[in-house]
């Protein structure tokens, strides 16, 4: 730590998580943010960088290579923790289930350590809300794909209207207590056999 | 059906959680357990700290550093039952093992491995090469004691005269091809994943270092310690274990554990752990010990823990006079009273 500007290494194999955290810590003023790759030469790189604090995916399998820093300390110069705050088990908590945990040098004030966690967990669960909405995006298209191939079909071998043909998918679906792209999907299975 | 979710590690040594949870022993002892494969060490910890499991296949030492809140928030936690002795192994890059074997040390046997270890090491110092790097999953491990100990009867300071890392299981190979490390002490499949791939030669079976050491652990929150669920959760276990060890049921194990929801590993290279009949090189070479993975000794012993709270202390991991903490820990009682008086005859 030089002149009180704090440095923060991000260790992710996600690459496009890895940048929305750098990219909120630099907003919230910490203008040396590294991200490091997940590889097994993570210790070297880690200890040529010295960061003051380092924040990794829980996912990543290298956080064990962490824990040797607080312990093993001859293999790097500055005793590094793991960031621990008994008075605030509440931000330990919100990293975990946001899947996140950071590593810091000892003497950082906890204030200033707590803003960088808090920043990484809004950032991990921002991007989990994000992956979430796209996969619920990408389900939602696909199953209007299958419904209209399905209503398709039906105005084809049945010679309905489509509105025809979505209400009888629609009421089938009531009938039978299923989702309508289940029904549509059975149609669809249905036609390739016949 | 009570749900527990217990965390484990991808290793050989989850056979008996994995075999209770998918062999119908703890359905048989109306729990719904679902193992959850983690990344690490720390995880397990942090989750089982965190309330999001219940309980965890736990290095012990590190069950111990939990309880004692050492460089981490405490949570003090119980073992009622031993998952696994031995299993693990080391193993050299091959140009280390050209170089042992020169020095007559891949015979096997720990002295004069241990012998060659320490010629090698000081050829490189004398040469003026860095010295030798050797990695462990976890610094709280009996892996990284082995190693320890094995460094100490090579006649090297493990503080001074060799380097010992930290690295991840799915990267050990890896880092034993680029020669970032020159061998390494990990669990199964690992060491034989090193052989397969030509990269590696094992060197020394673990129990040979460390004979009887307690490896694996079930760690469960000592708030639970008393529940009805954890006595049922000791009796599945111990079910799964007796299972796990029969001979006949060991190429359905092997088969169970190389599950890509498991381990995702080669069936025939878990069942070479299971057999204890290790291939230790290129050339295919065999070593046979049928107890090289004990997994139905289940029961935590006083002395398992005298031992561990010894190699914890020798490698500056445990404060003095922690002996009777570390022995509260290992909860032979727990597991007695779960499974009652042994029946009679």
């Amino acid at each position: 730590m030089q002149d009180g500007v704090v440095s923060v290494a991000v260790v992710d194999a996600d690459r496009a998580r890895a940048a929305i955290v750098e990219e909120g810590l630099r907003a919230a003023g910490i203008p040396r943010v590294a991200i490091v790759p997940d590889s097994p030469d993570l210790l070297d790189r880690l200890v040529a960088l010295a960061p003051d604090v380092v924040v990794i995916a829980l996912d990543s399998p290298s956080r064990d290579v962490l824990e040797q820093m607080f312990r093993v300390s001859r293999v790097v110069e500055r005793p590094v923790a793991v960031f621990v705050d008994r008075s605030d088990a509440a931000t330990m908590q919100a990293a975990i289930d946001a899947g996140v945990s950071a590593y810091v040098v000892d003497g950082l004030k906890p204030e200033r350590v707590r803003a960088i966690v808090d920043m990484a967990v809004m950032r991990f669960n921002a991007y989990s809300r994000m992956r979430r909405e796209l996969e619920d995006a990408k389900t939602a298209l696909a199953d209007r794909k299958t419904i209209d191939k399905a209503k398709g079909l039906l105005m084809a071998r049945k010679g309905l209207s489509e509105e025809d043909a979505y209400a009888l998918l629609r009421r089938t679906a009531m009938n039978e207590k299923k989702r309508m792209v289940e029904i549509a999907q059975a149609i669809i299975t249905a036609a390739e056999l016949f | 059906m009570t749900r527990l979710s217990i965390g484990y590690v991808p290793l050989t040594d989850a056979a008996v959680l994995i075999a209770a949870a998918e062999r119908g022993f703890a359905a048989a002892e109306g729990l719904d357990l679902v193992p959850v494969r983690e990344t690490s060490w720390a995880n397990i910890r942090d989750k089982l700290v965190f309330g999001h499991f219940d309980g965890a296949h736990m290095l012990a030492p590190l069950a111990v550093a939990t309880t004692l809140g050492l460089g981490h928030m405490a949570l003090p936690l119980v073992a009622p039952v031993m998952l696994n002795i031995g299993g693990h192994a080391v193993t050299v890059s091959r140009p280390i093992a050209a170089a042992l074997a020169e020095h007559g040390g891949l015979s096997g046997e720990v002295a004069a491995a241990a012998a060659a270890l320490g010629a090698v090491a000081r050829a490189r110092a004398a040469a003026g090469q860095g010295p030798l790097t050797f990695a462990a999953v976890f610094p709280l491990s009996v892996h990284a004691y082995l190693l320890r100990r094995l460094f100490l009867a090579a006649g090297l300071d493990p503080e001074r005269d060799v380097r010992l890392v930290v690295v991840p299981p799915p990267f050990m190979v890896d880092a034993l091809r680029r020669g970032y490390v020159d061998g390494f002490c990990v669990g199964s499949p690992w060491n034989s994943v090193a052989v397969d791939q030509g990269v590696g030669t094992i060197l020394l079976l673990g129990n040979t270092v460390v004979p009887g050491a307690p490896d694996k652990l079930l760690a469960l929150p000592a708030e639970r310690a008393d529940a009805p669920e954890s006595a049922a959760l000791i009796r599945a276990l111990a079910a799964a274990a007796a299972w796990c060890a029969a001979p006949e049921n060991r190429a359905d194990l092997a088969a169970l554990l190389g599950e890509s929801g498991h381990l995702d590993a080669s069936a025939a290279v878990i069942r070479r752990t299971l057999d204890g009949a290790l291939v230790v090189d290129g050339d295919g070479r065999l070593r046979n010990d049928p107890d090289f993975l004990v997994l139905d000794a289940n029961r935590p012993e006083p002395a398992q823990a005298d031992w561990l709270a010894a190699a914890m202390q020798a490698a500056g991991h445990l404060p003095d006079g922690s002996e009777s903490a570390v022995r509260a820990v290992f909860r032979g009682d727990l597991f007695d009273a779960a499974l009652g008086p042994p029946a009679p005859g």
